[in-house]
């Protein structure tokens, strides 16, 4: 039971839960503020990572540089797909169900066509290269410098998009959005204006998130999928559109998947996983913080 | 009328000029030999099926070089008919029946993967098209009807076990730590691994499973830290042997015998550890290392000239080898199924993993192996009689 109390486990959750909230605040955004379903956000965290693995291939730049290449390009991923996917699904009057409906089929298409051309690109191969993998130690706890990196990125991106939100001309907007969508317009807010936005910065976050984990995992067309899920559990868990419930969803996930198995055995941990999940929704439907959007 | 006289006249010696054209270009362009096979394109198996495709690419790269396929004395070119199976096994039968007979391929290779294999086998059987496999390993194989469907592999499970406890008492290992991925190959390799283990009375300190998509081994590691095994058997794939290659350098994980199942023998593998994989052992049997495989080295430099990566030294070698036994078996009896059949079943093949002969529908003729990531090197270290380096211990962690 000493294991519990270990540092290294605190660590190992802290790290595993940064990626999880990174991965998720993206699809989180855009589902809070449109209930558009992206399934695609996957793809986008592959093509971050695919930027950081050529820049530094080809180029031998960092993924601590490239990374503001890969949130380039994944944002005008975001603007393109609003602009040409989702703008005129907004504006037709469609009920809410239909629109998620519909946007579920449209993401499941670009998930698919950016899989591919992907593959076309580059071939299906798996990829991977060697960023910052020396150890660091503080006493009895160690971690590698790239999992580090990923922590403080991840945390501080965390903590500024707290800030942003909470402070922000641009993200009270946002957040008007999420919690009034129809209100919000009757108060001056440009609702296309900042849907765009969320839009580019839903998809830089995600385009942000694959270059870090590229640095500690081998990338393929087909390596989005899982982040798609660990995403859905993680938002679905906080309350969807909710993102400090997002934040909560991630590191309890990390939690379970890292205390749990310390408790009882690595076999257990997707019973662990999804009977939390199950459970969860079972006691509040809407998620941890349903219902309590962003206050 | 003159006019049309002369109209008649040139066309009468222009068709007198093309006609013997047209002969000689229908002998020089002889028919092509339709080769079919469904492989994972796009899926979660996509990645992993790369390795193999490329061996293709490759294959029919050096068939046209060399003028075209030897079908019994003739050269012919080959056109290969390609689908994506989508990393679905089910949709393989299906595939598999319309390139027999809507394409009507005179050739078949294999897909990728150990179900997809089983998928192809009833296929095979209804149409006897004999069809050489090559990524597939499972002791089920046996169950297989021979006749139309070989296995190159000698990487089974029980024979993996045998001969990796084998190599562990000849290391002096007394304990292991037993660390097992919940999909089928590794578990199937588990079954026999543990008893063979008891057996040679070597004990099991920890033996824990995890299912796909873990992402953190820290308890694990820690776990097996504490016990301070001889020996860690991290039957992994490898998306998980990268979690497990993370951590336990975080955790400084030793023990002088390191095996990882599948993983080190890919390319990218090694571009992402480097130095820390030396000493770390893998399940494969072949190596460009092994000096009287006058083959093996020939097939590892045009594959890194051609795809700029190594190949991987299971799926890319067993693929190569596959169509090498294909290739020699045509070259002597040609495209006849009945003669393909029995040329396949009793022959002798000369490939990159050495000579091939089959028992039923296995290899009767390779030695199961183990490699193992010394220096820049995948060599085989098991058994002694075909090891190309000596065991070595695994290098500490860099850090």
């Amino acid at each position: 039971m000493d294991i519990l109390l270990s540092g290294q486990l605190l660590l190992a959750t802290l790290v595993l839960g940064s990626v999880y909230a990174l991965v998720a605040m993206g699809l989180n955004l855009i589902y809070g503020t449109m209930r558009l379903l992206n399934v695609a956000h996957g793809e986008l965290v592959m093509i971050g990572a695919y930027v950081a693995f050529w820049a530094f291939t080809w180029a031998n730049i960092s993924p601590l540089i490239s990374l503001f290449a890969a949130m380039a390009l994944t944002a005008g991923l975001g603007w393109a797909t609003y602009r040409f996917l989702v703008r005129g699904m907004l504006a037709s009057g469609q009920v809410m169900q239909r629109i998620e409906a519909n946007s579920l089929l449209i993401f499941f298409g670009l998930s698919i066509i950016l899989q591919n051309l992907v593959s076309l690109a580059f071939t299906a191969n798996e990829r991977a290269y060697a960023y910052l993998d020396q150890v660091v130690r503080f006493g009895d706890i160690s971690i590698g410098a790239d999992r580090l990196v990923i922590l403080a990125i991840s945390l501080a991106v965390s903590l500024a998009a707290i800030l942003f939100f909470r402070y922000s001309m641009t993200g009270l907007a946002m957040r008007a959005l999420i919690e009034q969508r129809e209100a919000a317009a009757l108060v001056g807010i440009e609702r296309d204006r900042v849907s765009q936005l969320v839009f580019v910065l839903g998809f830089a976050l995600a385009g942000l998130a694959g270059a870090l984990i590229s640095m500690t995992e081998q990338i393929s067309p087909f390596s989005g999928f899982p982040f798609t899920i660990a995403a859905f559990v993680v938002i679905i868990l906080g309350g969807l559109g909710n993102l400090y419930g997002g934040l909560i969803g991630a590191f309890l996930l990390a939690a379970i998947e890292v205390y749990g198995v310390a408790l009882t055995s690595s076999a257990y941990r997707s019973i662990l996983v999804y009977g939390v999940f199950i459970a969860v929704l079972l006691w509040r439907p809407q998620g941890l913080l349903g219902g309590k959007r962003l206050s | 009328m003159k006019s049309r006289s002369n109209w008649t006249r040139r066309l009468a010696l222009t068709a007198a000029l093309a006609l013997p054209l047209a002969w000689t270009a229908g002998v020089q362009a002889a028919e092509p030999v339709k080769i079919g096979y469904a492989i994972a394109q796009t899926g979660p198996f996509a990645p992993i099926a790369d390795s193999q495709i490329k061996a293709y690419q490759l294959w029919a790269k050096q068939i046209e070089e060399q003028g075209g396929l030897d079908v019994a004395g003739e050269k012919r070119p080959i056109e290969f008919v390609v689908y994506d199976d989508q990393s679905d096994f089910g949709k393989i039968p299906g595939i598999y029946e319309k390139l027999i007979t809507d394409d009507e391929v005179d050739l078949l290779l294999a897909p990728w993967g150990t179900p997809f294999h089983f998928a192809v086998a009833g296929v095979l059987e209804r149409y006897s098209f004999p069809m050489v496999g090559n990524t597939a390993a499972s002791v089920q194989l046996r169950d297989l009807a021979p006749g139309n469907i070989w296995f190159p592999t000698s990487a089974i499970p029980d024979r993996i076990a045998e001969e990796l406890v084998k190599l562990l008492e000849a290391e002096g290992v007394t304990s292991v730590a037993v660390n097992t991925l919940q999909l089928p190959f590794s578990q199937e390799v588990k079954t026999f691994l543990i008893p063979a283990l008891q057996k040679a009375g070597i004990e099991i300190l920890v033996d824990e499973e995890y299912a796909p998509g873990t992402r953190d081994m820290t308890a694990t590691l820690t776990m097996i830290k504490r016990t301070q095994p001889d020996g860690i058997l991290a039957l992994a794939y490898p998306p998980d042997a990268i979690t497990y290659m993370n951590q336990a350098r975080e955790l400084d994980v030793t023990a002088p015998v390191q095996l990882i199942l599948i993983g080190p023998s890919a390319s990218f593998f090694r571009d992402m550890f480097g130095a820390d994989l030396d000493g770390v052992m893998t399940v494969g049997h072949w190596s460009p290392q092994k000096s009287d495989w006058a083959k093996a080295k020939p097939f590892y430099d045009a594959y890194v000239a051609m795809h700029g990566e190594r190949p991987d030294y299971l799926d890319s070698a067993l693929a190569y080898t596959s169509l090498e036994i294909l290739q020699q078996a045509v070259a002597k009896v040609g495209l006849d199924k009945d003669k393909l059949r029995e040329t396949i079943a009793g022959e002798t093949f000369d490939t990159i993993n050495g000579p091939v002969r089959f028992d039923g529908v296995e290899n009767a003729e390779t030695p199961t192996m183990l490699l193992q990531i010394q220096g820049d090197n995948l060599e085989i270290v098991w058994p002694p009689g075909e090891a190309t380096q000596p065991v070595k211990e695994k290098a500490p962690w860099s850090q």
